[in-house]
């Protein structure tokens, strides 16, 4: 019998080079990290706790648009560029709902200038997101009929310049609708921002604000019912049919079209209640508000590994912490904090393209 | 006869609702204005007792809704063997519901604004003019009433003008349309002559560019500076045909390597922040050359990766060279926020090439250089690689083809050509800062090169005209260009994905005849 050797392991250049960026970025990190934990710490416990909140809240919505990327990407293969302004469309949905609140005049005797927002705050908070979550799927919805459907089965950069377009489209269409202010969100007065409670750490007290926890919570409970939708209802089963194999998903009676348009329905909605609490957290909407968003939430679910849906969770709370903790520990200025999540995609591209869960998908299948 | 309505509703809510979403941009104002300048119809309004803006916005609204009909009725008209009946009640119909929701539109703002609610707090197009004008000056019911009758009238008109159109679909037909039109021009005894003849194709050429370049000495200041703008954009655009046209990588963040080349310029020729005071012509090759060692590097790590990577990790790199520009960390070697000024010009033999005239020549000539080079290229076996890979890379790879190196090559040589035509923006403006090279930069590239017609020459000089110097003609639509790119980018897919003018090679391959992509039922897109 023959002796087959196993083919040799070739050393290429890209690998060395590969192993030294590792390294060196290793060492800066490590590096980075002694100096401002052990050697020179120049925050307190409580600094840091600060961080990790901010961190968490914004790690949870970049995970609820995340998923989006990743729902939109198992199925269809493509990039729904687009999906950072559905967030956006979310966002004006929420701020109109409380803006009209706000003028409904709900008077009582102790307090004659009571508005509808004050007077139920949580029922405010259920409509706006009702309102911004139906807007976004809508959009979702019909982004897809009238950019995508057409295109599909073109070579890849049809579709995605396609979504690019839409993408320009929306921005520059709500800009031209709503102007180019930044308007204030204006939030029921129980969930004024940067008010919580306080948690005593390392002697002074680190606020988590409650609309910081309405946002955990409510992206929390999001995450696990669609989670419970892929996995146990018929509809999830038909979408992971569908990433599957299209063709052997429809011979076995799947209506395609439809499972497509759900998805983007879904992944739409998502990313309306993620416009919703990025308004009532952080309080700015604008054209652009969801540009940012949208890149560093693709950034997420390829970190994840891009159709892997818990993998986006993670990737997003990841991706959060990293934002808010890095400038810290890397000691830069935190104007830059932008350009770490896009490091942070480049140096996973470079390491580990399938992302730190594992892809979904293997190469072959795309 | 059974005349199936539905489309024809669904074609009045769809006008419909372009009709409103017109008007709270604020575009049938700007449409009226427009229209004032074009037709001068001043008397024909004074005699119909409208003020000309007016009648202009009522003619605006009346075309879309002779299309709304046209398209209703065709639409409704496939299915019935009474053309004429289907064609009237098909139009009729469409712009009954058009009209109905516009005037519906009229209604719900005619009577806020009278209630004293100030929507342009919210929309802020709807400013109390802007209501006048589209009520035609009259209360809100006269207001809706006016549109519900002019729209179902103009309804009626399209469906009766579309009697006389064929059927099929528009997408084909259009497609087809304007196929016959190119192929005509080339079937024309002139083009074939100059196409065959070596020699008459010269004389064109040489035609072609005395006109162009005696262009410059009869333009004001202010054409000369489109005109510098419009050769930039053509130097980019070239540039990034390279990339996306000839080898199928879509770069979102092409301004970082237009950014690279103008900083480099700024640097090194201006007196602040470093005061170096280099020669431009020295400065300019090192920006080229920066911006290209820039791709190679970028592109290193991401090109081995699937192609809709790139597009984010591009567009991510071009945020980066923007924030790090403005950032205050990079103050003291960039100029941060305020930007590089006094950037040096050029002189050649003793000339100083500083007025607006000696700067288009100056464009003009890279335009030159960068078309002979890419000319050479695409024909080259580099260009012939770079096709085959964008086509199918496995395959590509079969016959021999280092996809890796030739991806890398086309990265950069792309990235050379926006050094290029950064290093001269810069020099020609005399100052360069953080907000020009934000991402509009790379998306209206990327829009003059898809419009054009991917991978070709012409094509992208003709985006570069129509997508950069018409809206210089047309200052009204100035707000709207943006929106415009981004519509355009989806109907260009969706219509023509191989552009205006599209390259003959790659209208072979992307759609046999209409230049359509025929879409296989069910099929996986590769």
């Amino acid at each position: 019998m023959p002796n087959i050797k196993p083919p040799a392991r070739r050393v290429t250049t890209y690998k060395i080079v590969q192993g030294i960026i590792g390294v060196v970025f290793a060492g800066y990190l490590i590096w980075r990290l002694f100096v401002v934990f052990i050697a020179n710490p120049s925050y307190g416990p409580d600094t840091w706790a600060r961080f990790a909140i901010a961190g968490l809240i914004l790690g949870s919505v970049y995970a609820l648009v995340a998923i989006g990327y990743t729902l939109v990407y198992g199925i269809l293969r493509m990039i729904n560029f687009a999906h950072g302004d559905i967030m956006m469309i979310g966002a004006f949905g929420g701020y109109f709902v409380f803006e009209a609140l706000k003028s409904i005049p709900t008077p009582t005797l102790a307090d004659p200038e009571l508005t509808f927002l004050n007077a139920h705050p949580a029922l405010s908070v259920i409509a706006a997101f009702i309102v911004g979550v139906s807007i976004a799927a809508l959009s979702g919805y019909f982004l897809e009929k009238i950019a995508y459907r057409p295109l599909r089965g073109a070579p890849r950069l049809v579709p995605l310049i396609s979504a690019i377009g839409a993408s320009i489209f929306l921005e520059n269409a709500a800009q031209l609708l709503f102007g180019a202010q930044r308007r204030d969100y204006a939030n029921p007065v129980v969930l004024t921002r940067g008010e919580g409670w306080g948690i005593p750490i390392g002697g002074s007290n680190v606020i988590l604000t409650y609309t910081g926890a309405l946002t955990v919570v409510i992206s929390t409970l999001l995450m696990i019912a669609l989670y419970l939708l892929v996995m146990r209802t018929r509809l999830g089963r038909s979408m992971r049919a569908v990433s599957e194999n299209k063709q052997v998903a429809a011979l076995m009676g799947i209506d395609v079209d439809g499972v497509i348009s759900r998805t983007f329905i879904i992944s739409g909605a998502l990313a309306g209640a993620a416009g919703v609490m990025w308004g009532i957290h952080l309080g700015l909407v604008y054209h652009f508000v969801g540009f940012i968003p949208g890149i560093k939430a693709f950034t997420a679910a390829v970190l994840g590994g891009i159709g892997n849906i818990p993998g986006a969770m993670m990737g997003g709370l990841f991706l959060g912490l990293v934002e808010s903790m890095g400038p810290a520990v890397l000691g830069i200025n935190f104007q830059l904090k932008d350009v770490i999540a896009f490091c942070i995609l480049v140096l996973v591209l470079i390491f580990r393209p399938t992302g730190i869960m594992g892809e979904v998908l293997t190469e072959e299948k795309v | 006869m059974k005349i199936q309505l539905r489309h024809a509703v669904n074609a009045g809510v769809i006008f419909g609702i372009i009709t409103i979403f017109l008007f709270l941009i604020g575009f049938t104002g700007t449409a009226a204005d427009l229209f004032s300048d074009l037709f001068r119809n001043k008397n024909a309004a004074s005699f119909l007792g409208l003020n000309p803006q007016m009648l202009n916005m009522l003619i605006f609204l009346g075309l879309i809704g002779v299309w709304a009909g046209a398209y209703g009725s065709r639409k409704s008209k496939s299915q019935t063997d009474d053309p004429w009946g289907a064609a009237l009640i098909g139009g009729l119909t469409a712009g009954l519901v058009d009209g109905l929701l516009v005037s519906c539109l009229a209604l719900l703002v005619g009577t806020l604004n009278l209630r004293g609610v100030r929507i342009n707090v919210y929309l802020s197009e709807v400013l109390p003019d802007a209501i006048k004008l589209f009520l035609v000056g009259k209360s809100p019911l006269q207001g809706a009433t006016v549109y519900f009758v002019w729209l179902t009238l103009t309804g009626l008109l399209g469906g009766l003008l579309s009697r006389g159109l064929g059927r099929g679909s528009w997408r084909a037909r259009s497609g087809a349309a304007w196929n016959n039109i190119l192929g005509k021009i080339s079937q024309q005894s002139i083009v074939k002559q100059v196409r065959g003849s070596r020699n008459t194709r010269y004389v064109v050429y040489g035609i072609l560019l005395l006109l162009v370049f005696l262009l410059p000495l009869r333009a004001g200041p202010y054409w000369n500076y489109t005109i510098g703008s419009v050769g930039i954009y053509v130097l980019l655009g070239l540039g990034l045909n390279i990339v996306v046209g000839l080898a199928g990588l879509l770069d979102l963040g092409y301004v970082a390597f237009f950014a690279i080349g103008a900083y480099t310029m700024a640097l090194l020729t201006a007196p602040q922040p470093h005061h170096l005071m280099w020669s431009f012509w020295i400065a300019l090759p090192i920006g080229v050359l920066l911006a290209a060692l820039t791709g190679l590097l970028l592109g290193a790590p991401v090109l081995r990766m699937r192609g809709d990577y790139l597009a984010i990790v591009t567009l991510g790199f071009g945020e980066i060279i923007r924030i790090l520009s403005k950032s205050d960390a990079l103050t003291p070697f960039t100029g941060g926020p305020s930007g590089v000024k006094a950037i040096g010009f050029p002189t050649l033999f003793g000339k100083p090439f500083n007025s607006g005239v000696d700067f288009v020549y100056l464009i003009f000539l890279a335009v030159l250089l960068i078309i002979f080079v890419t000319n050479r290229l695409q024909n080259s076996r580099v260009g012939r690689a770079w096709e085959a890979m964008r086509e199918d890379e496995t395959v590509s790879r079969a016959m021999g083809i280092n996809t890796l190196t030739q991806k890398l090559l086309a990265f950069a040589i792309g990235a050379a050509f926006a050094g290029l035509g950064g290093a001269l923006f810069a020099s020609r403006n005399v100052f360069t800062g953080p907000e020009d090279h934000n991402l509009m930069v790379s998306i209206n590239v990327v829009a003059v090169v898809i419009v054009g017609g991917m991978g070709n020459i012409p094509g992208v000089i003709a985006g570069a005209l129509v997508l950069k110097g018409l809206p210089e003609v047309l200052r009204q639509l100035q707000d709207y260009r943006v929106l415009v790119f981004g519509a355009l980018l989806v109907v260009m897919m969706l219509w023509r994905p191989a552009g205006l003018i599209p390259s003959s090679r790659r209208k072979m391959e992307v759609g046999k005849d209409t230049g359509v992509i025929e879409t296989p039922e069910g099929g996986r897109g590769k």
